[in-house]
């Protein structure tokens, strides 16, 4: 168990059992050690949160939850880089970037985070048609004509 | 930043662990071969710069800026 001083969330316990490593952090923002935080059980957004920096924390969704036909491929040399031969066996998720407005709410498709056995690694999708700047909520606005935003 | 000549079939060491081939000049594009270890990530530079600015981006937010969708039927 270690505590960590998040500057968003305050004071955290995280078991051991809850750290996730990532060989070689997320691409450009480094760190190696990381973990997921839920602060409301009902909402599809996580916090993967950086163990080793209390400051540093991106929001992340399973990218199933906003785009139905979202699908992952790996080179060969990323699936044994990352020890993965099938992203099915992994827990998929995706960084979301926030904006003004819900229509500027964008997640990257287009380099998931795949998580298995405790370590994770952020991937290059090769599938077609996945944008590094996907509408999160195109689906969403074209089924219902008012998503609400809340603060 | 160094920069090297290279010809066709010739070579680069970055450290004792990665080996640059320069190995064909077609047209406009050469062609590079990279041997890394297994553990090393390799990337097209444009598609990196692309994720690193959308994990910054998104490392930006604020807890109250995330919405919640009405929940759906």
């Amino acid at each position: 168990m270690q505590t960590i001083d998040s500057t968003r969330f305050g004071a955290l316990d995280i078991p051991d059992d809850a750290v996730i490593e990532f060989p070689t952090g997320l691409i450009g923002l480094g760190g190696t050690r990381y973990t997921l935080i839920a602060r409301d059980e009902s909402a599809p957004f996580l916090w993967l949160h950086s163990l080793d920096d209390p400051s540093l924390a991106v929001p992340v969704t399973s990218p199933w939850n906003f785009f139905s036909s979202f699908e992952v491929e790996i080179s060969d040399g990323e699936a044994e880089r990352i020890g993965v031969t099938d992203p099915s066996d992994a827990e998929v998720l995706v960084t979301v970037r926030s904006g003004e407005t819900v229509e500027d709410f964008r997640a990257n498709l287009r380099a998931p985070i795949l998580i298995a056995g405790g370590r994770g690694h952020q991937v290059i999708n090769e599938a077609r048609g996945q944008s590094v700047r996907a509408p999160l909520f195109a689906e969403v606005a074209a089924a219902e004509p008012h998503p609400e935003a809340v603060a | 930043m160094l920069i090297i000549t290279r010809r066709p079939g010739e070579r680069i060491m970055l450290g004792d662990d990665i080996r640059i081939h320069i190995m064909e000049i077609v047209g406009n594009s050469v062609r590079v071969g990279v041997e890394a270890p297994k553990s090393v990530p390799i990337y097209r530079e444009e598609i990196w710069t692309a994720v690193k600015e959308e994990n910054k981006a998104a490392a930006a937010a604020e807890t109250t800026t995330l919405p919640r969708p009405a929940a759906r039927a």
